[in-house]
């Protein structure tokens, strides 16, 4: 199995949560998976302009001369993309939510029907599943959590994945790697 | 009343955020002493700027479109750079909402309104409401016909809205209608969508940009040949 890591970690003063995701990569090293760890902060990663430009000039890629597309690629080959990121105001960190607006790219512009609602149409013939490792704020409660995922969920929905679990900075490591192993 | 209007769209002054809240602004304006002013968060070397205005407004209105079903990246950064620092008063200004999408159905933007709700309580801010449209993608090349009835109700939210202070419930339940497409149109749209004629607006852009013929391109795909 290959799993990307998204380190959304803004801060690199922060390190509880780069050791934990340090310790998640090594377990899951051990156990034989494939990783790659994206540490977006030291990337350039520029906001989503909402152009089109990947849809509708140069299908698949972004027009912004930046490192997305190395996150792109890092998603797609993978079979498990884990989006890790502090919880800042109720949701994932700013730095992870603009990594996340340059997956555009990988979905056609094209929609049909799924699951009764209108989704756009795959452009790559494989997409990893999503998995959220968050650290929760002091004061995250499930509600907020809830929200998250479910608001993933349906991310996933779009990119035409499905969210195969969320874990908490909060929850022992080998919890994380169970449910992977679980997949 | 005052009302100070964060635009979250990555389009800036040419986005249909901006559009819609044009026409609300046209509405709101009509009371006598309303004023509205809106500041473009495409902007995002403006912090400062955004938390000044922040900490003079009288209520807050923050608009925008659904970016891979939630807020877009500038709209999160000035929630962790301008909000979060007013997080801890006792009270902020009431808050109301917009969040507008290209797809068709109110569905899509439902569940980053519950995060919104939980935004403004988290600010301890009073929620005025959150509206939601879908289908907003495209406007800007309809006739001026085809988009009258949505830019009126958008001017009939602003009217009311600064005649009481409230969001019309009733019109912001119709604007966020169809929730999710009755059973029959959606097995129409699937057919549709089959034969590709749902697709035609992209493809039109697609063969006047010159890349209608690498549409199904994957470029970031290792196993396969591009």
């Amino acid at each position: 199995m290959r799993i990307t890591i998204l380190n959304g970690n803004p801060n690199v003063e922060n390190r509880a949560f780069d050791e934990y995701t340090a310790r998640l990569s090594e377990a899951l090293l051990a156990g034989g998976t494939q990783v790659t760890t994206l540490t977006l902060r030291d990337m350039d990663i520029r906001y989503c302009t909402g152009c089109w430009t990947c849809w509708v000039k140069t299908p698949g890629e972004c027009q912004s001369k930046d490192d997305s597309h190395l996150v792109r690629k890092a998603v797609i080959n993978s079979d498990l993309t884990v989006m890790a990121a502090p919880v800042v105001m109720g949701y994932p960190s700013a730095l992870m939510k603009k990594a996340v607006d340059k997956l555009v790219p990988i979905v056609m512009p094209y929609v049909t029907l799924v699951q009764g609602e209108v989704h756009h149409v795959a452009r790559y013939p494989h997409y990893p599943k999503l998995a959220l490792l968050l650290e929760p704020e002091v004061v995250t409660d499930a509600e907020d959590i809830e929200i998250i995922t479910d608001l993933f969920r349906r991310a996933a929905l779009n990119l035409q994945s499905e969210l195969a679990f969320t874990h908490l900075t909060t929850q022992p490591v080998e919890e994380a790697v169970h449910a992977v192993n679980r997949l | 009343m005052q009302l100070t209007v964060f635009n979250g769209s990555p389009r800036g002054l040419k986005s249909n955020t901006r559009i819609l809240l044009s026409h609300f602004q046209r509405g709101f304006e009509e009371t006598p002493g309303n004023s509205m002013v809106i500041h473009d968060l495409v902007r995002v070397n403006d912090q400062e700027a955004f938390r000044q205005a922040y900490a003079q407004a009288e209520t807050v209105f923050l608009a925008f479109p659904l970016y891979v079903d939630a807020m877009p990246g500038i709209v999160k950064t000035f929630i962790e750079e301008t909000l979060q620092p007013f997080a801890a008063r006792e009270s902020n200004p009431p808050m109301l909402f917009l969040v507008q999408s290209g797809f068709p159905e109110g569905i899509h933007s439902t569940f980053v309104a519950r995060y919104l709700k939980k935004l403004a309580a988290r600010m301890n801010a009073p929620c005025l409401g959150v509206v939601i449209k879908g289908g907003v993608e495209g406007i800007q090349s309809q006739p001026e016909k085809a988009i009258a009835k949505l830019l009126d109700s958008f001017y009939q939210l602003g009217l009311g809205f600064g005649q009481t202070g409230k969001l019309d419930e009733a019109l912001v339940g119709q604007l966020a209608q169809p929730i999710r497409f009755p059973k029959a149109v959606q097995t129409g749209l699937l057919i549709l969508s089959k034969f590709g004629l749902v697709d035609s607006g992209w493809n039109i852009q697609l063969k006047r940009n010159g890349a209608f013929e690498r549409r199904f391109a994957q470029p970031d795909c290792e196993n396969e040949a591009q």
